[in-house]
């Protein structure tokens, strides 16, 4: 042990504190996600006249729904809502992927280069997720947007093994993945680009898968999510601003994460670790206000000036 | 060339993530998504992000030809 230069020492400590706080959260957050739900207001699968902010007819999959479909949901509850094997097969397919792109994360950068983008995107977006969905649960039906239309809360996940905080897990190794890959390939495409113009890219990557899955995925036939009423721009029946949270998400966090070995340098690992952790916590809360000031105020401002007076409505059985 | 791929496989694995992710978040996805008209179409608006993605994959072959196997 005492052979081992300081940054394996301290790699092996962070190592053990770092992925074991994690795994408390995600022990904690599940067994109040399962066991006391009436805490976190966790909406029924099985129920939909139990949900509050927003209620079954306050959602955008209500509009998407044709009467037939609505009664089978307030009948049946959410497709597949209570489906163990099919959350079963998407989370191990998930930590799987997860799993192999830290292999290749480690050999090129590191085991502690490779732990801060893991930990660093799960927590960063983990929390994100959370904010927005707690924030929705509490506050939903509080505010209206500029158009005068009330905004009926944000967005729940249905489905989910294990959980951080009200985000599935899975849903963060995701992120991981995705924020990897697209970073590592903007770094591919774009070698000589600034760290800016690499971190657009990458936002902009995977954004653009997005832009396809979530109207796939929030359907009444899978209903991975349900949102809110409340924007008054839909992309296929998705709230702009889950986009915009997309590119902001990926954009600040290839950043932070590509100033970390100039931060080690600066401070010493131990510290840039301490203050890389601190400023994605501290990201978080700005970009969300971010999110919230340039599209609700500003752009929904706009937009009103303009002479728009109601949000798009999504014609039904879409 | 595809014993170079499998030999190098970890080099490759951030792009089959991702292409997995798309083949079955989105694309099976779609495919059970009844009733909604230009759902599968929509898939196209995917191109451009697979497209770079491709390239970053063939780029990646490329660098192991001129650089010989990681692994070794």
């Amino acid at each position: 042990m005492n052979n081992l230069s300081p940054s394996v020492t301290y790699d092996k400590r962070f190592g053990y504190i770092a992925y074991g706080l994690l795994l408390l959260v995600i022990i904690f957050s599940t067994y109040l996600h399962y066991f006391q739900p009436e805490i976190l207001r966790v909406p029924s699968n099985t129920d939909v006249s139990t949900w509050h902010n927003p209620t079954f007819e306050q959602t955008l999959i209500y509009d998407r729904m044709s009467e037939a479909e609505r009664q089978k949901i307030r009948t049946e509850g959410v497709t597949d809502g209570n489906n163990l094997s099919l959350v079963l097969f998407n989370d191990v397919v998930m930590l799987l992927l997860g799993l192999i792109c830290y292999f290749h994360a480690r050999r090129h950068f590191g085991f502690w280069l490779a732990s801060c983008f893991l930990i660093g995107s799960f927590v960063f977006t983990g929390l994100q997720e959370s904010l927005w969905i707690l924030g929705g649960r509490y506050l939903g039906g509080s505010f209206t947007n500029p158009m005068g239309e009330v905004i009926y809360g944000s967005y729940w996940f249905t489905r989910g093994g294990l959980w951080f905080i009200e985000t599935p897990v899975v849903a963060c190794i995701g992120w991981f993945f995705i924020a990897y890959t697209c970073v590592l390939t903007a770094g591919k495409i774009f070698p000589k680009m600034s760290l800016l113009g690499r971190a657009t890219a990458g936002g902009l990557i995977a954004m653009g898968i997005d832009l396809w899955m979530d109207p796939a995925v929030t359907s009444p036939e899978i209903m991975n999510w349900v949102w809110g009423k409340g924007d008054f721009l839909l992309f296929f029946g998705i709230p702009i601003y889950n986009f915009m949270g997309w590119f902001f998400l990926i954009f600040c966090f290839a950043i932070l994460w590509e100033k970390l070995p100039q931060m080690e340098k600066r401070w010493g690992r131990a510290k840039a670790t301490n203050r890389f952790f601190l400023i994605c916590f501290g990201a978080d809360f700005c970009v969300m206000a971010f999110i919230l000031v340039s599209w609700f105020v500003i752009v929904g401002n706009l937009l009103s000036l303009m002479g728009v007076n109601h949000g798009l409505l999504i014609p039904q059985g879409w | 060339m595809l014993s170079k791929i499998w030999k190098n496989r970890l080099e490759f694995y951030p792009f089959l993530c991702m292409y997995l992710f798309w083949f079955l978040g989105s694309f099976v996805s779609s495919l059970r998504v009844e009733n909604r008209p230009g759902i599968v179409a929509l898939g196209l608006i995917t191109i451009p992000s697979l497209t770079l993605i491709t390239i970053a994959a063939v780029k990646t072959y490329k660098e192991l030809l001129l650089t010989g196997d990681t692994n070794e």
